[in-house]
């Protein structure tokens, strides 16, 4: 390995000239924003913590953050605890594998909009037809639109489907990571498959879900088009999580010094919950180096 | 691992499987399947799986809908150059990683998939008006920005992967033999690193074909894209066109979940290639 030369600079440029532009310019630029009072059209004029103080005061702020807590835990636990019954599935031994894996990875290939639409529509409660079944079978009636509970759970159910493809790989690879002699050895030592997962597949298991998780995290958390396209975060707001409310805030009431507050709070969490990720990779790359 | 030995667990194996198929494909196979209704079979409870096919929604959204069809190529463009962009500017930055190495590049390689890791909606805050200034509000150009640099970091990391797997002694011999760097680069190891290059741009060609959020805050009529319109059809839909809705969402997934379908291996490869760990 060499040093950087000047060349490796230049190649790294282009990169590095997107990222700065893009992300981190304007995700320092926020701090700013939150700072200030400005609307359309209008001159930032320096605030200081004001609209920290003005969200911190506003129940929607407090019912969008509880909301997605609420939501992102909801999906990202329930979502490990199917990807790892798939995976352990599939590892188990496969007859098509091809064509199963394929059908695994179309929620991957469908657009939020479109899975929205279709949810939306099987779960309308006059027509959809997953919804009447559930209700012929005796289970309830679904108003989603007017319960908030029942949106964002739709919500969750939407962003699972979604995003379960991509939690089921990464934990079907570290499955298979596992080195196989381990299980043949405990099978010479009479173990049992229950033994046989406990013993060795969760704990070997364990730095692959750690990353999944904080990855699901991440990503969750920055939840918008679902509960956007699904209930506008109605009725009366109740169904808002913090994008939402930030997206509202700015576009809608022209507020940005409080988007922008809302704006850097979701900076510093979604950088608190990746700070282990991140702090891990920078003590493999230590010792790589 | 666990190997099916007794009758009851195969069968329990079988009803997972069952269960993965509707789950996978329940409501992607109801869109689909109620574009080729006509609207009086579309809601009929219980759902009926036998009914006479019928490709009037198709005609209906060709003939009083073409507006769909330039979302579509909007989308085709934006999706296309975005994929360019980030393959490009990844492949370079991928072969600096992989071939120097210091504490400051360590550090840059922390940032730059740190970076990737905060909300997109937070820079629309600061975007919005610069690129208004800019004049590049409802351009594809902007689209192509915006979606490519949410990709160049994971890109950049799948390529390094497949880069590190060249011999250096490749790029040395080459280099003796008077090629230039930019010959080294373009003739020596993008052959040997393209399936690195082929699962980044399927990741990002399927998000920038499929990506709502930006869409909706940065275009407005020119370079609108096609789920931006289809949730705007979703919103202003009369109880008619159902049907013509569905024909137009059908359009849209078809060609990414056969890209899906067909370079699954592709995407294991990009995600198990040590991109996502890093």
């Amino acid at each position: 390995m060499r040093k950087p030369t000047l060349s490796a600079w230049l190649l790294l440029a282009p990169m590095h000239l997107l990222l700065a532009a893009v992300i981190a310019v304007p995700s320092l630029w926020v701090l700013w924003l939150s700072l200030n009072e400005s609307s359309y059209g209008t001159g930032l004029s320096f605030v200081g913590l004001d609209n920290y103080a003005k969200i911190f005061a506003d129940p929607y702020f407090w019912r969008a953050a509880w909301n997605t807590f609420i939501v992102v835990n909801v999906v990202v636990y329930l979502e490990m605890a199917l990807a790892l019954g798939l995976a352990l599935l599939f590892a188990g031994g496969l007859r098509y594998p091809r064509i199963m894996f394929a059908i695994v990875l179309v929620p991957y290939a469908i657009s939020e909009v479109v899975s929205v639409l279709a949810w939306k529509i099987l779960m309308d409660p006059g027509v959809g037809a997953i919804s009447r079944t559930l209700e012929t079978m005796g289970l309830g009636s679904f108003n989603w639109s007017v319960a908030p509970w029942q949106g964002l759970a739709l919500v969750s159910l939407i962003a699972i489907w979604h995003n379960l493809p991509f939690t089921f790989l990464l934990l079907y690879a570290g499955l298979l990571a596992i080195p196989r002699t381990l299980y043949e050895a405990a099978e010479v030592d009479g173990a049992t498959a229950w033994q046989r997962l406990v013993k060795i597949t969760l704990p070997l298991l364990v730095p692959t879900l750690l990353l999944a998780v904080i990855f699901r995290l991440v990503f969750a958390f920055r939840l918008f088009s679902e509960v956007w396209l699904l209930t506008k975060g109605g009725p009366a707001r109740l169904t808002e999580v913090l994008a939402v409310y930030l997206y509202q805030g700015a576009f809608r009431y022209g507020d940005f010094g409080k988007a922008g507050a809302a704006g850097w709070i979701m900076v510093v969490g979604a950088l608190l919950i990746a700070s282990i990720y991140l702090w891990q990779m920078q003590r493999r790359m230590a010792r790589q180096a | 691992m666990v190997r099916s030995r007794s009758l009851p667990l195969a069968a329990l194996r079988a009803a997972a499987y069952a269960l993965v198929v509707v789950w996978s494909l329940l409501p992607v196979a109801f869109i689909v399947a109620s574009s080729f209704k006509r609207q009086t079979d579309i809601f009929v409870f219980p759902p009926r799986l036998l009914f006479t096919p019928t490709i009037e929604n198709y005609l209906t959204l060709w003939q009083r809908y073409d507006g769909f069809f330039a979302t579509m190529g909007n989308s085709l463009i934006v999706a296309v150059g975005a994929t360019v962009l980030a393959g490009t500017v990844s492949f370079f930055a991928g072969f600096a990683y992989s071939r120097y190495s210091s504490r400051f590049l360590a550090g840059s390689a922390i940032y730059m998939i740190g970076i990737r890791l905060l909300p997109p909606i937070v820079v629309t805050l600061p975007l919005f008006p610069a690129i208004d200034y800019l004049r590049l509000s409802d351009t594809h150009a902007v689209l192509i920005l915006l979606y490519a640099t949410f990709w160049v970091s994971l890109y950049t990391m799948i390529v390094k992967t497949f880069i590190d797997e060249v011999p250096q002694e490749l790029d040395e011999a080459a280099l003796m033999d008077g090629a230039t760097q930019w010959q080294l680069l373009w003739r020596v190891i993008l052959p040997l690193c393209l399936q690195g290059m082929t699962a980044g741009a399927i990741f990002v060609f399927i998000y920038s074909w499929n990506e709502f959020l930006f869409a909706l805050i940065f275009t407005t009529q020119h370079a609108k894209t096609a789920p931006l319109l289809i949730s705007e059809m979703m919103g202003a839909i009369d109880g008619a066109e159902w049907g013509v809705l569905f024909a137009g969402v059908t359009l849209q997934l078809l060609p990414v979940v056969a890209l899906v379908m067909l370079a699954q291996k592709h995407i294991i490869a990009g995600l198990t290639s040590g991109a996502v760990k890093g």
